[in-house]
């Protein structure tokens, strides 16, 4: 069932408080001044009747119904402030770290149970947050130690097979840190971790540093070309991340001897271009689906690379779009402040 | 050269040693903190690898702790954790890199090497890239058996460039190494001294090991 609103309700009370008052104050008058149905049918008593009438029913009823309208609004609205307050405080809370409670001192009494509801479920979320980061924590070193251990014993062998299982156990790592990034996020969004200012040209040449010798290893290049763009606001390693998963992608697309270029702004923008065929919307779309069906393309780790990148700028506000250059990948953020 | 590791996992402490010997480097193993201290007070140490999460105490407040009261080698620390809090905090309490497992061994070693040229550390005179040697007392540059003559700013730059060799380093470390403050720096001063940089080891048989990141910086590396 649905509830109508308070001074809905209010009103509705009003008029029937009204319209029985009125009855039974017309009642009392006609009985008390003798009045009958031949009373009401002479023209001649009329201006009696009317005068008595609106003596004795009207104006009562008028003089109480509409101040207690005018108060019972006033003191509806007056009560229910201090929800208003708690929404805004809860809104304006999305971006803290957790540990968020609503004040229940502001409230009335009546809305106190309900608060403190709402307290309740906030620490649980908040349980349930750092239950899913310890848990993260621990899958990460539960499959880490094997995994090094695995990769050491297969550095010992110097069989041509070994190699081949090194690219194997390669791909195994890369695959639980993109788990792990996910895990993480999620946790992060639970939990509202705050964000901070972030320098995209900053963050882009420091990526491009780090990726770039493992590019040139493998006969490949990146540059970074600066537009200038805003600061914004975000977590600095996640942002990292996503460039980082755009700029893995689009090496396994360049051809030996090309290039990758991060192209930071115009405006609160990173793109990132390689020289291959690129990507079109429909299939971008369908890579960023964690659950994505049917594609084989993702053995290597690469759907589920577009998948976090997507989820991150989710998170921020921002999107993931192919174009409209060929080749390109672009992260769209929203400017700081908005 | 010697490494201490400190590691509570003796299967994967074994392994990692006998990786990193075949790579030339030794290194001895501490099971626990309190073995660590003892062995840094009985030797000398060139590096430590600092496993996080040993059985008797955290190795971050081990090593925060170290720095505060004396001379500890260069330390890298090794760790299943991965979020960037983990690694803020590895850096602020005096680790000097770190590398997430599960590791490769071939980047273990070049992170090992790349600590161990850097300035302060007692050990390596000579940075070694590719067929060029330079003797970081002597400042003599040479490609194969060849001598390289270089500017002062040329053998500066290459100073810097080869004890980073394998990372990137940016324009603007760059310019503040080699220029003081109040030397005006022209914007294409750094690209001048690189592309004449890059000449001279051409001449001298050394080419293909300086690259250009363009937009970020430059870096010294060994083709593959």
């Amino acid at each position: 069932m649905r509830a109508g609103s308070i001074s809905r309700r209010l009103t509705i009370g009003m008029a029937l408080v009204g319209v029985i008052g009125t009855t039974l104050l017309f009642l009392f008058v006609a009985i008390e001044y003798g009045m009958t149905w031949s009373t009401f049918t002479d023209p001649g008593e009329l201006p009696r009747v009317t005068r008595e009438l609106s003596e004795h029913v009207l104006m009562p009823v008028l003089v109480l119904i509409l101040p207690m309208t005018l108060l019972a609004r006033w003191v509806i609205r007056t009560a229910l402030a201090p929800l208003a307050g708690a929404a805004a405080q809860i809104d304006a809370a999305s971006g803290m770290a957790r540990g968020f409670r609503i004040g229940t001192d502001p409230l009335p009494p009546e809305a106190r149970p309900f608060a403190q509801s709402v307290n309740a479920l906030l620490e649980r979320l908040d349980r349930a947050a750092a239950d899913q980061e310890a848990f993260a924590a621990d899958v990460a070193h539960e499959l880490r130690t094997p995994l090094t251990l695995l990769a050491l014993e297969a550095d010992r062998l110097e069989a041509e097979p070994a190699a081949r299982l090194r690219g194997d156990i390669g791909h195994m790592r890369r695959l639980i840190d993109q788990l792990m990034l996910l895990a993480q996020l999620d946790a992060d969004l639970a939990a509202r971790i705050p964000q901070a200012p972030i320098r995209l040209a900053d963050l882009a040449a420091d990526v491009a540093g780090r990726m770039a010798p493992l590019a040139i290893a493998q006969d490949r290049r990146i540059a970074v070309e600066d537009e200038g763009a805003p600061e914004i606001l975000g977590r600095r390693e996640a942002v990292a991340a996503a460039l980082r998963n755009l700029v893995e992608n689009a090496l396994r697309f360049t051809p030996v001897g090309g290039t990758v270029t991060i192209r930071v702004g115009p405006g609160a923008t990173l793109a990132v271009q390689d020289e291959g065929e690129g990507l079109s919307p429909e299939r971008l779309a369908q890579l960023c689906r964690r659950h994505g069906r049917g594609d084989r393309a993702s053995a290597d780790g690469a759907g589920l690379g577009l998948a976090i990148v997507d989820r991150i700028m989710a998170a921020h506000a921002g999107t993931l779009a192919a174009g409209p250059e060929r080749g390109t990948l672009r992260l769209r953020f929203p400017p700081a402040g908005d | 050269m010697r490494l201490l590791m400190i590691e509570d996992n003796a299967r994967l402490a074994g392994l990692t040693v006998e990786g990193l010997a075949r790579r030339g480097f030794s290194c001895d193993v501490a099971p626990d903190l309190e073995t660590a201290g003892a062995a840094l007070d009985a030797a000398a140490f060139d590096l430590l690898i600092l496993d996080l999460g040993l059985p008797d105490g955290d190795g971050l407040a081990w090593l925060r702790a170290k720095r505060l009261t004396g001379d500890l080698p260069p330390a890298l620390v090794l760790t299943a954790r991965d979020a960037l809090e983990d690694r803020v905090a590895g850096l602020d309490a005096g680790a000097d890199d770190y590398l997430v497992k599960p590791f490769e061994l071939d980047e273990l070693a070049a992170r090992i090497r790349a600590l161990l040229r850097r300035p302060g550390t007692r050990a390596p005179v000579t940075l070694e890239v590719g067929p060029l040697r330079f003797d970081t007392s002597s400042r003599a540059v040479h490609a194969g058996a060849r001598p390289v003559e270089l500017t002062r700013r040329e053998t500066d730059l290459l100073e810097l460039l080869m004890r980073r060799a394998g990372a990137v380093v940016r324009r603007e470390t760059i310019e503040n190494a080699l220029y003081t403050f109040d030397e005006p720096v022209t914007p294409n001063a750094v690209e001048a001294i690189v592309s004449r940089l890059r000449r001279r080891l051409d001449e001298a048989g050394a080419a293909g090991l300086l690259h250009t990141v363009r937009g970020v910086g430059y870096l010294m590396q060994e083709p593959r």
